[in-house]
């Protein structure tokens, strides 16, 4: 590869690079890209020193967070890590364990959801949920798993304003056109793909401001996973998500923000560490744990 | 205390950067049999280097290799993935700088069999080529300690190549009328820009090093923007 001595080229190896300003540059385009695909400006989560208990076991403490609007953000570490439970808090789902306490506030848009005055359960018409297995109603037809929310909610509403939200819940989940004819059989005869995008359907079917996901890929193959992360790119321009998830690499490519909890030891609580933009936390993380975790040397 | 993990994956990153860097060897070795053929006009030494510079070409070759497979089995992120980054471009680095030697010695048969030798000039290229073989060695440490200010260091030894390369140049320029001297001045000038760029390489390779410690990278000087460069 030797070159010839006639190229006295000074701009070949000497050029201008600013990369600060060409990142800054390409961080605002993306913002820019981003904000024009909003479609719906959803809620803002805001955790103040939120502890968890089971009983007398301390979970998690003192998470402070912001999950901002039409974002996802992942929330990554070791098993037992209190990710999920934190999760769960986020509708009131941790509540419903026997002995569970939840201490500190969350807040959507400034409103408390632990307030006395709030009903856990329009708590979580606003603040959905997708599981790590899928679980769809067996017994229930596609329409009526989409739908069963609605039943419940929105009392009185019109079999045309179902199908209306039916199909485009469906087509929201990216399922309309695998199961557009046959709406009639059950949800269980669906893959797990299919059948998990049929849980997001019907969580978004309600409307929701923020959508939860617990592991939602863990039990799917993996084109099956790469079309739900397709469609949480999508979800995002609608809703407020919040993905729970052990593959770090679906971390990096499926969400905007990143935060890591870690425990100091087994029987201690979860903490959260580090928080920040994806893409800074894998290149180039501010705490060695974080550094430790996400390249795998731990976990 | 956690048990370490990705023992196998932490061996292979090791065995990339010792490959990578040994890439610098290989320049050093290249460079003083370079030096040696501009200083005894040895044409044959000279082909020996031209020769030899598939070994440093096949190590890029090698290394870039190790790379894309490092990075579609591994998937590294965060301080692992800025030196495999950074690596790639040491490895662009240490290809350049053997193409270097063999544009020097593809031009001393330029300068025939009895060249009218400017000792002066000769002697301060030759000077030129050791500060560049210490630079090399300098990088390397640098990297291997990912030592930062050893590493920003390389910008002040360079001063060094680029003042002397002026001062052969104005040699160049006085060298006097005889037009073999001059056309021998003339071809020592290449050698003197091939070796000057050399020295920008060992920069550019301890720039790597800043980028691999900080995460930032930023060109220790900016030679269209002097004032604000060095960060």
């Amino acid at each position: 590869m030797p070159e010839t001595t006639t190229d006295t080229s000074v701009s070949g190896e000497n050029q201008t690079v600013t990369p600060e300003l060409t990142a800054t540059a390409e961080q605002a385009k993306t913002k820019k890209r981003d904000a024009a695909r909003v479609d719906h400006v959803a809620t803002r989560v805001q955790v103040e020193d939120v502890n968890l208990y089971y009983g007398n076991f301390h979970a998690v403490q003192g998470v402070t967070m912001t999950i901002e609007p039409n974002q996802v953000t992942a929330l990554i570490g070791s098993s037992g890590c209190g990710k999920t439970t934190v999760l769960r808090c986020l509708n009131r789902m941790h509540e419903l364990t026997p002995n569970a306490r939840v201490e500190g506030k969350v807040l959507l848009d400034d409103h408390d959801i632990y307030a006395p005055d709030i009903d856990p359960v329009e708590v979580r018409r606003l603040v959905g949920m997708v599981f790590q297995a899928p679980n769809p109603f067996p017994t229930m037809s596609v329409y009526e798993n989409v739908a069963a929310g609605l039943t419940l909610n929105r009392k009185g509403i019109s079999k045309s304003q179902k199908d209306e939200i039916v199909e485009r819940s469906l087509r929201g989940a990216h399922l309309w056109e695998e199961v557009k004819d046959r709406l009639d059989r059950p949800g269980s005869g669906l893959s797990g793909g299919q059948q998990q995008r049929l849980c997001i359907a019907r969580a978004i079917a309600v409307e929701p401001q923020v959508v939860l996901m617990d592991e939602p890929c863990s039990a799917l193959d993996p084109i099956a996973t790469l079309a739900i992360e397709d469609l949480i790119e999508d979800l995002k321009t609608r809703y407020t998500i919040v993905i729970v998830t052990h593959n770090m690499q679906q971390a990096a490519r499926a969400s905007d923000v990143t935060a890591f909890f870690n425990l100091e030891a087994t029987g201690k609580p979860g903490h959260l560490v580090e928080m920040g933009p994806t893409q800074k936390m894998f290149t180039t993380p501010e705490k060695k744990e974080t550094e430790d975790y996400v390249s795998g040397r731990f976990g | 205390m956690p048990e370490p993990a990705r023992l196998h994956y932490q061996d292979d990153l090791d065995n990339l950067e010792a490959h990578a860097l040994g890439g610098l060897d290989l320049v050093i070795a290249s460079l003083d049999r370079t030096l040696e053929a501009v200083e005894h006009q040895d044409i044959e030494l000279s082909e020996l280097v031209i020769a030899d510079d598939d070994r440093i070409d096949g190590r890029y070759l090698e290394v870039h290799q190790e790379i894309l497979t490092l990075l579609a089995t591994q998937a590294p992120v965060a301080t692992d993935l800025r030196l495999i980054s950074a690596l790639l471009h040491v490895m662009h680095s240490i290809e350049r700088m053997g193409d270097q030697c063999v544009n020097i010695s593809k031009v001393i048969p330029l300068t025939g069999h009895e060249a009218p030798v400017h000792e002066e000039m000769i002697e301060k290229i030759l000077m030129m080529g050791r500060q560049a073989r210490s630079m090399l060695s300098q990088a390397k440490k640098a990297f291997q300690g990912r030592d930062v200010e050893l590493a920003r260091d390389l910008v002040r030894q360079d001063d060094l190549i680029d003042d002397l390369n002026k001062e052969c140049f104005q040699l160049a320029v006085q060298v006097g009328e005889d037009q073999d001297t001059r056309e021998w001045a003339m071809t020592m000038m290449l050698v003197a820009r091939a070796i000057e760029r050399i020295g920008d390489n060992a920069v550019d390779i301890g720039e790597q090093v800043a980028f691999v410690v900080t995460g930032l990278f930023r060109e220790f000087e900016d030679a269209s923007h002097p004032a604000t460069a060095g960060g």
